[in-house]
């Protein structure tokens, strides 16, 4: 069978990477399409800038957040927040990357455009320790509330002495040790 | 009867837990965690934490208010549907707020996935949502396929869709029991496993394994139709109108089921949408969103079908949905059987594959609604990233927003009209 045969890419994903071209000019990087998706890179500081024009305008009208989700691409490079959109005017999934500093891993969130993207910022702190700034519930989803590491970084030591990790610590209030328990004074509940 | 003297009795291990917890709280100097207020003795009562709150939301449900309290239901309660944890504010027997808990079977499959070739993979995402397994399966096939560049041939990708569409069928089928189940009617769900147990073994016939199928390979599938299985699916398909159409009989006119459903748990279109919630929830809430048709993937071009919706977005509008579901997935079956074609199932792949490094993108139709894959090759054997994107857990966020004003016996009955899986939300 046909190994390794190239893909087409559908002519109609055209009309759409030549609006986002007009719309976002030298703004977009990396701008690409495979088989069935249009992507670009942005930076991580004007996120809310760009997601609200895709969502916002009626040529565009990616009225959907199929996928929020973090990519880390090692200790020596950075972050990347890839947003995943869909538009009934367009036959092909939008594919944004954001990036993010690794020093210092903040972002905006995305609550207020979309409120479903809180638990996939929720599982992306938890997992990948991204700091969304404005999400009113960036709490760890899965793992427990005093666990001090993030699992899917790629620098992540064994489970044994994960709070030993490099990438352990990036919300002070996940340091038990540092919690003023004598507000709880005599805690009847 | 004798009665025991307290001195020498054996205390109950419960209570030994009791007074050894309430002895290290109080050296480490802590307050005891149990209420001794007597109005709310002999519930099962949620201490608020020993830390100050990490978020805005979290101080929000665990500061109370005169008259309200939080209670615990889960993580093994009879109809959370998996290990899951709901703490509850009511207010008397009106619920204030809630907030779901995750993570008590968190599994940590996507950083498996990632220490894992790309053909082994596929077994790792099995046990994700576990009452749609083919469709776990499938979007990473889809998504590595088109990583590597090669597509299946035509008879694979009509196994693929005939199989999928048995699994839709008996998972919206369960939903229907479970729902039924939820708020104390013990025979539908009865019903529902016979029927889902036919399709389990038509899928034994075909995969050789009843849940867990490590039948999807990347360009095809792991075998071919055979005797077993095609008798089975006649057989099936000459009484499964009749069994739904029995099951429908035993819950759709049912005065408690409609006094349950109706008007409860609305959610409208646009909530839905800005929710993120996906699937026959979506579609019952009047979005006409289905992948197969907003993204066709697979054969479903080649398919006769139209996007079902309904206008009222309730508890009842999506249990119709999925009932309407159930017949288009029979009705999609009998056009898969009528158009498949000869020829190989398997392409010629071999067995450790390295991609060119690039970024795949793959989205399905789940039972539960969009569920999709974004990975990342770097020519390795094995992805750099594998991302799943699981519909349940994202619709759970819908549950604050249906729940405030309710009754806590509904809780469950709404959270079983969203037909999350466990295995899904937590990965």
């Amino acid at each position: 069978m046909g190994r390794r045969r190239a893909l087409s890419t559908p002519a109609l994903a055209g009309s759409l990477v030549r609006l986002l071209t007009e719309r976002f000019g030298s703004d977009l990087r990396d701008l690409g399409t495979d088989e069935d998706t249009v992507e670009f890179t942005i930076d991580g500081a004007r996120n809310i800038e760009v997601l609200t024009a895709l969502r916002d305008d009626p040529d565009l009208d990616f009225f959907m957040l199929a996928d929020e989700a973090a990519v880390d691409y090692g200790l020596d490079a950075h972050f990347e927040v890839v947003y995943h959109l869909f538009s009934w005017k367009h036959p092909a999934w939008l594919r944004v990357r954001a990036r993010v500093d690794r020093s210092d891993p903040r972002i905006e969130t995305i609550t207020h455009l979309w409120e479903g993207a809180s638990f996939h910022e929720r599982e992306m702190y938890d997992m990948m320790g991204i700091v969304f700034t404005g999400n009113r519930d960036l709490r760890r989803i899965y793992m427990s509330p005093d666990y001090r590491s993030f699992p899917q970084r790629r620098d992540f030591v064994l489970p044994d002495d994960a709070a030993d990790s490099p990438a352990a610590g990036v919300n002070p209030l996940e340091r038990p040790e540092t919690w003023d328990l004598s507000r709880f004074g005599d805690g009847s509940r | 009867m004798t009665k025991l003297d307290p001195e020498t009795r054996i205390p109950d291990p419960i209570e030994l837990d009791a007074i050894e917890e309430a002895r290290l709280r109080a050296a480490a100097g802590l307050a005891p965690i149990r209420s001794s207020t007597p109005e709310y003795a002999g519930f099962d009562q949620v201490g608020i934490p020993d830390r100050p709150p990490q978020t805005e939301r979290e101080r929000e449900v665990y500061s109370l208010e005169e008259g309200e309290m939080l209670i615990n239901m889960g993580p093994q309660h009879p109809s959370t549907h998996g290990v899951m944890r709901l703490v509850v504010k009511v207010r008397g027997e009106i619920v204030v707020d809630i907030d779901p808990v995750l993570g008590y079977l968190h599994r940590g499959i996507e950083k498996l996935c990632e220490n894992a070739t790309y053909t082994t993979v596929l077994t790792y995402v099995d046990p994700m949502d576990y009452l749609a397994t083919m469709h776990n399966e499938h979007a990473p096939a889809i998504a590595f396929e088109k990583l590597y560049g090669i597509r299946p041939p035509k008879r694979a990708e009509y196994i693929r869709a005939l199989v999928v569409e048995l699994e839709r069928v008996s998972s919206h089928g369960l939903m229907m029991g479970f729902l039924a189940l939820d708020m104390g009617g013990l025979t539908p769900i009865l019903y529902a496993f016979i029927n889902r147990d036919e399709i389990v073994d038509m899928q034994s016939a075909i995969s050789g394994q009843r849940m867990l199928f490590n039948f999807f390979r990347v360009g095809g599938v792991n075998f071919d139709t055979n005797d077993e299985f095609l008798s089975r699916l006649g057989t099936w398909r000459g009484h499964v109108l009749k069994n739904i159409e029995m099951n429908e009989r035993m819950i759709t006119d049912n005065e408690i089921f409609r006094a349950r459903t109706i008007n409860m748990g609305t959610l409208s279109g646009a909530d839905a949408i800005s929710l993120g919630v996906t699937g026959p929830n979506l579609r019952a809430s009047g979005v006409p969103f289905d992948v197969r048709k907003a993204h066709p993937y697979s054969i479903y071009h080649e398919l006769e079908f139209d996007v079902i919706t309904q206008q009222s977005g309730d508890s009842y509008a999506r249990y119709l949905q999925r009932i309407a579901e159930i017949k288009q997935s029979i009705h999609l079956i009998d056009q898969i059987m009528d158009k498949m074609p000869h020829g190989p199932v398997q392409a010629q792949v071999p067995g450790i594959i390295r991609p060119k490094p690039g970024r795949a993108y793959a989205a399905i139709e789940s039972p539960r609604g969009l569920y999709s894959v974004y990975s990342i090759s770097d020519g390795g054997p094995n992805p750099y990233r594998f991302r799943m994107r699981d519909p349940s857990f994202i619709s759970l966020q819908a549950m604050p927003k249906l729940m405030p004003g309710r009754l806590v016996a509904d809780t469950m009955a709404i959270m079983a009209s969203l037909d999350p899986v466990m295995g899904g939300v937590d990965k």
